[in-house]
């Protein structure tokens, strides 16, 4: 028999054995190459310059490539928008690049639609399928085609749209969930242009921000993040004070000296109070009309309607005054709200009153088009309007609906099919076109709903170029393959070139290039000439430039306030929801990779997850505690998420994340809660924040994942 | 008694310890040790008695933190005609007909976190055989002194150039 102590004795010589065992040395193995390429040299890196293709910002990106493989993603020191700095999103274009779900080769759908099943097939048959289809709605009915994707700029939006023209189809649709809608309205009322201006905060002394994110998920955050460092730390004595107005603590009101709650969708009123005071204490002088009709909104009656004291209205005011140069930011809150184009104006009627339009620490209107001045009206097709194109989307899915479609030509990150509100009803009208191609990384919701999905190489292993929406005074940005591609790929642009020569007659004449790489370089000099220079540095910066549009000054008119409030009954859902963009997947196209799942969101530290973020009052009152599960309800939809307590939050608010919910984009972005986009009306905006919910506990499976103690960031006990 | 038990059952695993320790530090092969290889490949036959170069076949040491292994189209170059019947030379010419990599097996292998860069050394005129005596004598791959931090501080100092940590330890 075996006694204890033998028992003991024998245990440890066991597991000596077992630990001691594992210690023989395993061979290494070395591999050489049965035949190494011709610029391959061991251990030495090189650095290439392009574009960072993960969201619209366009910064541009030095690439870190050794023995044939990229290995790390910089800003580029040269670039004018981000000048060396880079953000999360930025980095993780790598995890795309080498992502195990990326399409290698052409698929071919082997199911139902959106079922997900597809065949591979080689590229002869994948392209044989497409010009047999496109010859045959060409002789039949050229505008019958539709061609949806996100923003194309540069060369590439040249070829999309000559082609388009040439096939004879005017169906050409650009989809931006985070365009910019209301304030080219707002800036077109206030400034005289339809068009985003360049803030210059660097410069600026006083920033009333308004719901502004220009920290984090904005239209440039590290370009802005840039500028905000240097307001507060670049200048001797200066030192640039922030004041955010908003419905939310959200990172850019973390990092304002001062935040300042206002009840959802009236951060223009706050503005509106703000220019009253400066008008009535004479601060501006020669307001005209427009004195008049800020007459109407006194500090006491802003108060009434967004809850921000008026003393507090006036001391900013008085304040933003007397600190030129001051300036005035809407973000995307205050942008898809139900009454955005008024807020947006209100705001912009800052800058105007404020008199820096087009001065330093101003806003200011570059000519980004300049550069491709030699295209005249095509221009705008390297340079589309940073508009989501919400009302052609719309009207496109009627036409389906109507079978006006006979074959749809699909491509780009903005996903169409998560990104808009089920209300809308995508999906259902897409399977009216009889053929669906979509040019795609990853299949997606989007992309599932083809027939024929071709796949596309990732911006660090295609050519391209591009102009950034801000920060940048009209340069242009060069991209070029970091490394040689991994998959059987092919871009857009070259398929669309390739495709036009097969058509032969129109499309032919109106793409002469043999593919898109012949194509920029005859627009930039080619090798050996100026694009090879400009290759190094990541694109043509520091030219001289035309100077900036001149914005319309004074005689600016605020828009009619359509008075629209908020979806749904408040009594039956007493919260308005507020979406917002996530810093890590923005519109979502971020969701896909592991290292933008694991970081954490900077406000709730949350992880993994989607969750909705309440105030810890609202949630005693509905016996709500942090992680509990609860279902969000609006007139439109309903989904379950964790609740996350956030005392910076209005308590009549709840707010959630974009980005996550994915249902088709694979292993890592499935699971992970459910699309709050689901919650949204067919409105005849896209507004974010134009619905009311109640939330109901429940009990949900799952938990969420925080990197911090749940009251630790607010509770100073806590901290204690 | 109950003493004398007790005290055994902790000498027998300490004992177990103390073997298992011997095995696992002098047991460790010695990297004079012959490495089987692939194809019996003379490096005696191509560095002593052909005259060539090292830096022929190991290419990289003067450009790269690594002295790579020659490519099978290196070994190909020559043997497509010289030597062709001898039995290791078919090997190699099997592998290139079959397009594949020849796996050899690593004789030096320096410790993680040392950044030894190969270029430094030779484009400082440190002749090769200093770190690889033997080697123009060896069959297959044979390292004949161990890499130890004592013998590159001694270089270091004795030629005056940096034995700052940072240098190698990153």
């Amino acid at each position: 028999m075996l006694d204890r102590r033998q028992f003991l004795k024998l245990g440890g010589a066991t597991a000596f054995a077992t630990l001691f065992g594992g210690c023989e040395k395993v061979r290494k193995k070395l591999i050489p190459f049965v035949i190494p390429p011709d610029n391959y040299v061991l251990g030495e890196a090189l650095w290439y310059a392009s574009v960072c293709g993960q969201c619209p910002a366009g910064c541009g990106v030095v690439v870190r490539v050794s023995e044939g493989r990229a290995r790390k993603i910089e800003g580029n020191p040269l670039h004018p928008v981000n000048r060396g700095k880079l953000c999360a999103r930025g980095q993780a274009a790598l995890q795309a690049l080498y992502h195990p779900e990326r399409l290698a080769r052409p698929m071919k759908l082997a199911g139902a639609r959106g079922s997900g099943a597809y065949k591979p097939v080689s590229w002869e048959e994948a392209l044989s399928l497409l010009m047999t289809s496109l010859k045959k709605v060409r002789a039949e009915a050229p505008d019958s085609l539709l061609m949806l994707t996100e923003p194309i700029r540069g060369h590439a939006g040249l070829v999309a749209g000559r082609f388009m023209k040439a096939f004879g189809s005017p169906h050409r649709v650009a989809w931006a969930p985070l365009g910019a809608d209301a304030m080219l309205s707002a800036h077109e009322a206030v400034y005289g242009l339809r068009d985003l201006p360049e803030h210059d905060i660097a410069n600026a002394r006083y920033l009333l921000s308004f719901s502004g994110d220009f920290l984090e998920t904005g239209v440039s955050p590290v370009h802005y993040a840039r500028e905000y460092g240097r307001m507060r730390g670049d200048r001797e004595t200066i030192r640039g004070k922030v004041v955010h107005f908003g419905a939310r603590l959200s990172m850019t009101a973390a990092a304002a000296d001062l935040f300042v709650p206002c009840a959802p969708g009236t951060e223009g009123f706050v503005a509106l109070g703000i220019a009253h005071v400066m008008v009535r204490d004479g601060h501006v002088s020669g307001a005209g009309r427009i004195a008049d009709e800020l007459a109407a909104w006194s500090p006491e009656e802003v108060e009434k309607r967004t809850g921000v004291h008026a003393h507090d209205i006036a001391a900013i005011a008085e304040e933003f005054a007397r600190n030129p140069p001051g300036i005035a930011i809407a973000g995307t809150a205050a942008a898809t709200g139900p009454d955005a184009v008024f807020q947006c104006a209100a705001v912009a009627l800052l800058n105007v009153l404020a008199g820096n339009v087009g001065k330093p620490g101003g806003v200011s209107f570059p000519n980004r088009a300049q550069a491709f001045s030699k295209y005249g009206a095509e221009a705008a097709l390297l340079v589309p309007p940073p508009a989501s194109g919400y009302p052609a989307i719309r009207t496109a899915l009627e036409k389906m609906r109507g079978g006006a479609f006979r074959m749809a030509i699909l491509a780009g990150a903005t996903n169409p099919a998560f990104t808009l509100p089920p209300a809308v009803k995508f999906n259902e009208a897409m399977s009216k076109v009889p053929f669906v191609v979509s040019f795609a990384s990853f299949l997606d919701e989007t992309s599932t709903l083809a027939d024929l999905v071709l796949p596309v190489p990732t911006a660090l292993e295609a050519w391209g170029d591009d102009v950034a929406p801000v920060g940048h005074a009209g340069a242009v940005t060069l991209c070029q393959p970091v490394v040689t591609p991994f998959h059987d790929t092919r871009s857009m642009p070259d398929v669309l070139i390739a495709a036009a020569k097969e058509l032969g007659g129109e499309p032919s004449k109106a793409l002469p290039w043999g593919s898109f790489k012949e194509c920029l370089d005859k627009a930039y000099g080619g090798p050996g000439g100026e694009m090879e220079k400009a290759l190094r540095r990541g694109g043509f910066f520091g030219e001289s430039l035309s100077p900036p549009s001149a914005a319309r000054r004074g005689n600016a008119a605020l828009p009619k306030s359509t008075g629209r409030s908020v979806d749904g009954d408040p009594k039956a859902f007493p919260l308005a929801l507020h979406l917002y963009p996530s810093i890590a997947f923005y519109d979502g196209r971020g969701a896909n990779l592991p290292w933008l799942q694991e970081m954490p969101d900077p406000v709730s530290t949350a992880v993994w997850r989607n969750w909705v973020e309440v105030n810890p009052k609202t949630a005693a009152g509905l016996g709500l505690s942090e992680g509990d599960g609860v279902t969000v309800t609006s007139p439109s939809g309903k989904i379950a998420a964790h609740v996350v307590l956030n005392p910076g939050i209005a308590p009549d608010v709840a707010a959630m994340p974009l980005g996550q919910g994915h249902t088709r984009y694979g292993k890592f972005a499935g699971g992970r809660g459910e699309n709050p986009v689901s919650l949204l009306p067919a409105g005849e905006t896209y507004a974010l924040q134009a619905t009311r919910v109640v939330l109901a506990k429940t009990k949900l499976s799952t938990s969420l994942a925080r990197t911090a103690h749940p009251e630790g960031q607010w509770n100073v006990k806590n901290m204690m | 008694m109950a003493r004398k038990r007790k005290s055994d059952a902790l000498v027998m695993p300490i004992l177990a310890l103390i073997a298992a320790s011997a095995v696992f530090f002098v047991g460790e092969p010695t990297s004079a040790e012959t490495v089987p290889q692939p194809i019996a490949f003379s490096h005696k036959i191509h560095v002593t008695d052909y005259r060539m170069n090292c830096r022929f076949c190991h290419s990289s040491t003067n450009k790269s933190q690594y002295a790579n292994v020659p490519s099978v189209e290196k070994c190909m170059m020559c043997h497509r005609t010289i030597a062709t019947d001898k039995p290791e030379i078919r090997k190699i010419a099997q592998y290139w007909k079959e397009k594949k990599p020849i796996p050899w097996n690593k004789v030096i292998d320096l410790p993680n976190h040392v950044y030894f860069p190969h270029r430094k050394m030779v484009n400082a005129g440190i002749a090769c055989l200093t770190c690889h005596p033997g080697m123009d004598q060896a069959g297959t791959a044979v390292q004949k002194i161990e890499f130890g931090m004592g013998m590159c501080m001694e270089c270091h100092r004795k030629k005056k150039v940096t034995i700052d940590c940072w240098k190698c330890h990153y």
